[in-house]
């Protein structure tokens, strides 16, 4: 049998049937209706995207729809009972909360260095430094390592008597309790997960020289242009769009996978320093009993990556127009 | 088309948020079938704890041979997670263990009352107060936990002090702590407060030598005054102990477990707060230190109107939840998993405390014997009787005393608020 036929004889099978009846009804019906298609043709797209709507509608927004619902709900004694926009009111008058969203405005301030960083040493690596191969894949190679160890490694290093104040004071520098001290440890914790991950950006930023015309770069040498010059006036402007790719990236990075490093390095100490949203609702929900409070908190986090979401959109969409 | 579709899922999302309810439906049930009893622990996958758990399972299938039994080891970090979980839907194991005191009370809601079943036992074990609440047990003791104050002998010694003498009063304290620094370099105390536990073993540890007893009394019956002078010096004594090097460095960035506790049995410390079962304890001790190097202290004297006694409470015990099929079967379970031949493998092969008082602990060297010797007398520990909610608090609080970001009156100011709340 021909491919193609089964449509054919479908298609037969709908329309012939009106027709079949043979009585007087059937042109009359046909005309009321005017150009309208028979009812299995109209409902067919329908029950084709049914799958995937009801995936979509079952499996994501029941879950988001009652996760939201639940968070007008309350905790302990309150539990079940409506009580309208309290559990918000608790999270925007902890100060713990408060710190971990000032936190994420801390992430987005770092952004730059963290893109930065791999841009940097992915030029280095295109310009031929003595040993590239060999930065390359060591470069690479954090990005293979599961949070947990990275965290536990750094652990180490860091201790307060641990390997990086052994070093420091070696060079007559003063211990610096890396995890201990409040204004320190999460900048140290976003500077191991850059360590940790930027690997793939680099490789990212790789992939963009591939496409960078080299002859450009010839021709502002010889026209005198010095490294500086030719990263400012030729590279950049030649990977823009990488970059901008980067940053996305990068911020997704930030914003949803500092979970573990946070749990195995400060548990969000010292003193609530180290809080992100995310660490904030495992706290409540699950150590703190109060899973109304951490939905409240789930959905604010949803809101400002949602916010955040379409920002980036905006930026990659923007970019591909430039294509 | 595009309209209607988006509107039918505009419509989907309404009446789903229309729909009022919680995670908890209150009315549900579920749990095991009758001929079976699922255990969640932490503790039966633990080597040292397999005797324990043959020794129970072996005392209840004598009275229910046709019960099937299986245990549920849970990783004990994700472990109240997945206990929330489970009680937010109603469904989960018919019995589970806890830890006493704030994660217990905090989901009794969840658990069966035990004092009709247990009454037979209330004499033997000891530890009940940490698994009760408003007058009802909701727990089992398997074994007590307290926080008792170990030092190491041999930097005594080296410092020329008597290892057997230790100091009865703070300031002798002191004074030692200053002698066995100058002769040996070793911190006065072993600290690790990067969790935020360490004020927690200070408040208990210490407790007892600065609370009168009608304060202390009144701090476990949930009357706490946190403007008290006494209150006050316990925090004091915390942050001078910070300023004035009584600890080791970076104790903020110190984990306790197991850091603080390696501090301690490397000799870099001579004193810690530690715990009586589980780890940080005389068992650990011994096997670094050398049984005979390792002491057991009173709390010194701050306040000399005050008693100093033990601080302990019921360590880990098994609640049954309250949706089980058959109460008096789980209850049953509970019974074995604290019967005296189980915990006596328990203290044996475990290094617990166990809950039993009529186990002989004359064996297991000098500093187990100091603790059980002064169990009779012991006192539940004042951080225990907090909610877990003070207790995150307490321990963010105690961070920024140590790093001098805040005083301690403020500190109290908003212990005493966030104590009052709940």
């Amino acid at each position: 049998m021909p491919i193609g036929s089964p449509p054919s004889s479908v298609r037969t099978a709908t329309v012939g049937r009106p027709e079949g009846r043979g009585d007087a009804q059937a042109p009359k019906a046909r005309k009321l209706r005017g150009s309208r298609r028979p009812l299995a043709d109209r409902l067919a797209p329908y029950v084709l995207v049914a799958p995937a709507v009801l995936i979509i509608a079952g499996l994501r927004l029941y879950p988001l729809a009652l996760g939201v619902n639940f968070s007008f709900t309350g905790d302990g004694d309150r539990n079940g009972q409506a009580v309208g926009f309290d559990n918000y009111a608790t999270l925007f008058d902890d100060p713990l909360f408060r710190q971990a969203l000032q936190n994420v405005g801390l992430l987005v301030l770092l952004l730059p260095v963290a893109v930065a960083i791999p841009g940097a040493l992915a030029t280095f690596i295109y310009l031929r430094v003595p040993g590239h191969r060999l930065y390359r894949s060591v470069y690479f190679f954090p990005a293979v390592l599961s949070p947990v160890i990275v965290g536990a490694i750094f652990n180490l290093l860091l201790a307060y008597d641990g390997t990086a104040n052994t070093v420091l004071g070696l060079v007559g520098l003063g211990p610096v309790d890396w995890l201990g001290d409040p204004d320190v440890a999460m900048v140290t914790v976003v500077g191991v997960h850059v360590w940790a991950t930027f690997g793939m950006a680099l490789v990212v930023f790789l992939a963009g020289f591939a496409t960078l015309d080299a002859s450009l770069i010839d021709a502002a040498r010889i026209d005198g242009a010095s490294l500086p010059q030719v990263i400012r006036h030729v590279i950049v402007p030649g990977l823009s769009r990488t970059i901008q790719f980067v940053f996305v990236t990068t911020m997704i990075g930030l914003l949803t996978s500092m979970f573990g490093l946070l749990y195995v390095m400060t548990g969000g100490g010292p003193e609530g320093s180290t809080y992100l949203p995310e660490y904030y609702i495992w706290v409540q929900a699950g150590q703190m009993n109060r899973p109304a409070l951490a939905s409240a908190a789930s959905t604010v986090l949803f809101g400002i990556m949602l916010v955040v979401g379409l920002l980036q959109a905006a930026v990659l969409r923007r970019s591909g127009r430039e294509d | 088309m595009k309209q209607r579709a988006l509107s039918a899922i505009a419509v989907i999302t309404a009446l789903a948020s229309a729909g009022c309810g919680s995670a908890a439906d209150p009315g549900s049930d579920s749990g095991g079938s009758g001929d079976k009893l699922v255990v969640w622990d932490w503790k039966s996958g633990d080597e040292a704890a397999a005797s324990y758990i043959e020794r129970a399972k072996a005392d209840f299938a004598e009275r229910h041979p046709d019960v099937e039994v299986e245990f549920v080891a849970q990783p004990f970090d994700q472990y109240y997670n997945l206990l929330g979980t489970a009680i937010q839907s109603g469904e989960g194991p018919d019995v589970m263990m806890f830890n006493g005191g704030g994660q217990l009370r905090d989901r009794v809601d969840a658990l069966l009352p035990l004092d009709d079943y247990v009454a037979d036992d209330r004499e033997r074990l000891a530890g009940w107060e940490a698994f009760s609440q408003d007058g009802h047990v909701y727990a089992a003791p398997v074994t007590l936990q307290g926080h008792p104050i170990y030092y190491n002998k041999a930097l005594y010694e080296q410092a020329g002090l008597d290892p057997e003498a230790p100091a009865t009063t703070w300031d002798d304290l002191a004074d030692d702590c200053e002698a066995i620094t100058d002769a040996t370099g070793a911190a006065c105390f072993a600290q690790g407060n990067k969790e935020g536990y360490g004020i927690q073993f200070w408040l208990s540890g210490l407790g007892s030598g600065v609370l009168t007893d009608a304060e202390y009394e009144a701090w476990i019956a949930g009357e706490r005054d946190w403007t008290s002078p006494n209150v006050r010096r316990v925090f004091e004594l915390w942050q001078e102990a910070g300023e004035t090097g009584l600890f080791n460095d970076g104790a903020n960035s110190t984990a306790m477990f197991n850091d603080m506790f390696a501090v301690f049995e490397s000799g870099e410390a001579a004193h810690v707060i530690g715990l009586m079962s589980d780890v940080g304890h005389w068992k650990e001790f011994n096997e670094f230190l050398g049984a005979e190097n390792v002491g057991v202290m009173p709390a010194p004297v701050v306040n000399p109107e005050s008693a100093p006694s033990l601080p302990y409470d019921g360590g880990i015990g098994y609640g049954v939840a309250e949706w089980t099929d058959d109460p008096e079967l789980a209850a049953d379970l509970v019974r074995s998993l604290t019967s005296s031949g189980a915990l006596e493998a328990f203290y044996a092969d475990a290094g617990a405390i166990a809950s039993d008082t009529t186990i002989d602990a004359s064996d297991a060297g000098p500093a187990a014997s100091a603790i059980v010797a002064q169990i009779p007398d012991g006192e539940p520990a004042l951080h225990v009787a907090l909610s877990s909610e003070t207790l995150e608090l307490l321990g963010r609080l105690s961070q920024q005393l140590l790093s001098g970001s805040i005083t301690v009156d403020d500190a109290l100011g908003q212990l005493a608020e966030n104590d009052q709340a709940d």
